[in-house]
């Protein structure tokens, strides 16, 4: 299925591939057991000065860099 | 108190994310390959209601309590404890069949691994795979962690996961500690290897990035020998016996080479040279 016009594609670094990504994007959020936690904290502090329509919590990781992304979702009809 | 024996015996605990990788073939095996190297061990049974740790060492007809009873005080250690008559040093505790798994409770898990401790060289428990019930219990006293896997994306990404929860669940960890943590790659088809179509050793361990303990050839032999009920260190001449004896001799510290990853081409046929 992945076989290009001049060189096949092998189906082992196909599967690295796969892996790095899923692991890179479960690994971080396993790091943090109280993640649902920390959101619902989150949400209750930005929402003493705005109001809040959601907040998202991205986690991804590789060898050397961890990081968290916090989205912080605006309700737009109070910013009028 | 453990040390009343004089002993101070290394808790090993053998462990998956995904099932059915290995885990108690390879706790069979390293179990019988320190023991024949005159080392006094044994090997527990801890996934409670799906034990097979007992045909693949051929002792189930001679289980009568199991290690819940051991807790429950229905019976002695020493009863419940099966001494292998073929291998010298060898000692086994079965799982309990129940259904209940939350039969174990950790104050009674200690406490037995505790008096194993000061009795034996080595203890080495099969986990249950995954990160239910009885993994907890399985890992919370252990010195080092063997993670087994196969070169499966499925079962690597399993395996991640076990890993990143280990030292969560562990007694060493929350003293300060880490447990060691080696991976033992299984199945292994080294045709398929080389043609790119499984998974490198490399990358395996590039992946989980933890050292490497034991490559394990895929062998149709490891299936006549679990039938048997004969683990399959106990033959000579088998590459696959010779892989799991390899395991057990790092365990103890000797420096095996890992021929395989030096020369990936033909690692089967190195092998069978080297030990035919």
């Amino acid at each position: 299925m992945l076989v290009g016009i001049f060189k096949k594609k092998r189906s082992a670094s196909v599967a690295k591939n796969r892996l790095m990504m899923m692991l890179a994007y479960e690994r971080a959020s396993t790091k943090i057991e109280r993640l649902d936690e920390m959101k619902q904290e989150l949400i209750e502090v930005v929402r003493k000065y705005v109001k809040v329509k959601d907040v998202e919590i991205k986690t991804s990781s590789n060898q050397n860099l961890e990081t968290l992304e916090v989205e912080i979702i605006l309700d737009q009809s109070t910013l009028r | 108190m453990e040390q009343k024996e004089g002993k101070m015996g290394k808790v090993v605990t053998i462990t998956s994310g995904k099932g059915g990788v290995g885990k108690s073939t390879t706790t069979a095996n390293v179990a019988t390959a320190l023991a024949m190297g005159g080392k006094k061990v044994i090997a527990i049974d801890f996934d409670i209601g799906l034990r097979n740790l007992d045909m693949i060492l051929g002792l189930e007809n001679r289980i009568v309590y199991d290690v819940v009873d051991v807790m429950e005080k229905r019976c002695n250690l020493s009863q419940a404890i099966i001494k292998d008559k073929r291998t010298k040093g060898l000692h086994f505790l079965p799982a309990s069949q129940t259904k209940d798994k939350s039969v174990l409770n950790k104050a009674k898990v200690e406490e037995l691994v505790n008096r194993l401790i000061g009795e034996f060289d080595y203890i080495l428990i099969d986990s249950p795979a995954g990160i239910e019930n009885g993994f907890e219990h399985a890992i919370w006293q252990a010195d080092l962690a063997l993670i087994v896997t196969t070169p499966d994306i499925s079962a690597v990404r399993d395996a991640d996961r076990v890993i990143g929860i280990i030292d969560a669940k562990s007694k060493k960890a929350q003293e300060g500690g880490e447990v060691e943590k080696f991976i033992v790659i299984n199945r292994i088809k080294p045709e398929l290897m080389e043609r790119g179509d499984m998974l490198s050793v490399e990358d395996v361990l590039h992946i989980l990035s933890l050292p490497l303990i034991g490559l394990i050839p895929d062998d149709e032999a490891i299936v006549k020998a679990t039938n048997l009920g004969e683990p399959i260190v106990l033959q000579d001449k088998s590459v696959v016996g010779i892989a799991f004896k390899n395991i057990a001799h790092r365990l103890e510290g000797i420096d095996v080479p890992f021929t395989e990853l030096r020369r990936k081409e033909g690692f089967f046929s190195k092998l069978k040279r080297l030990f035919r």
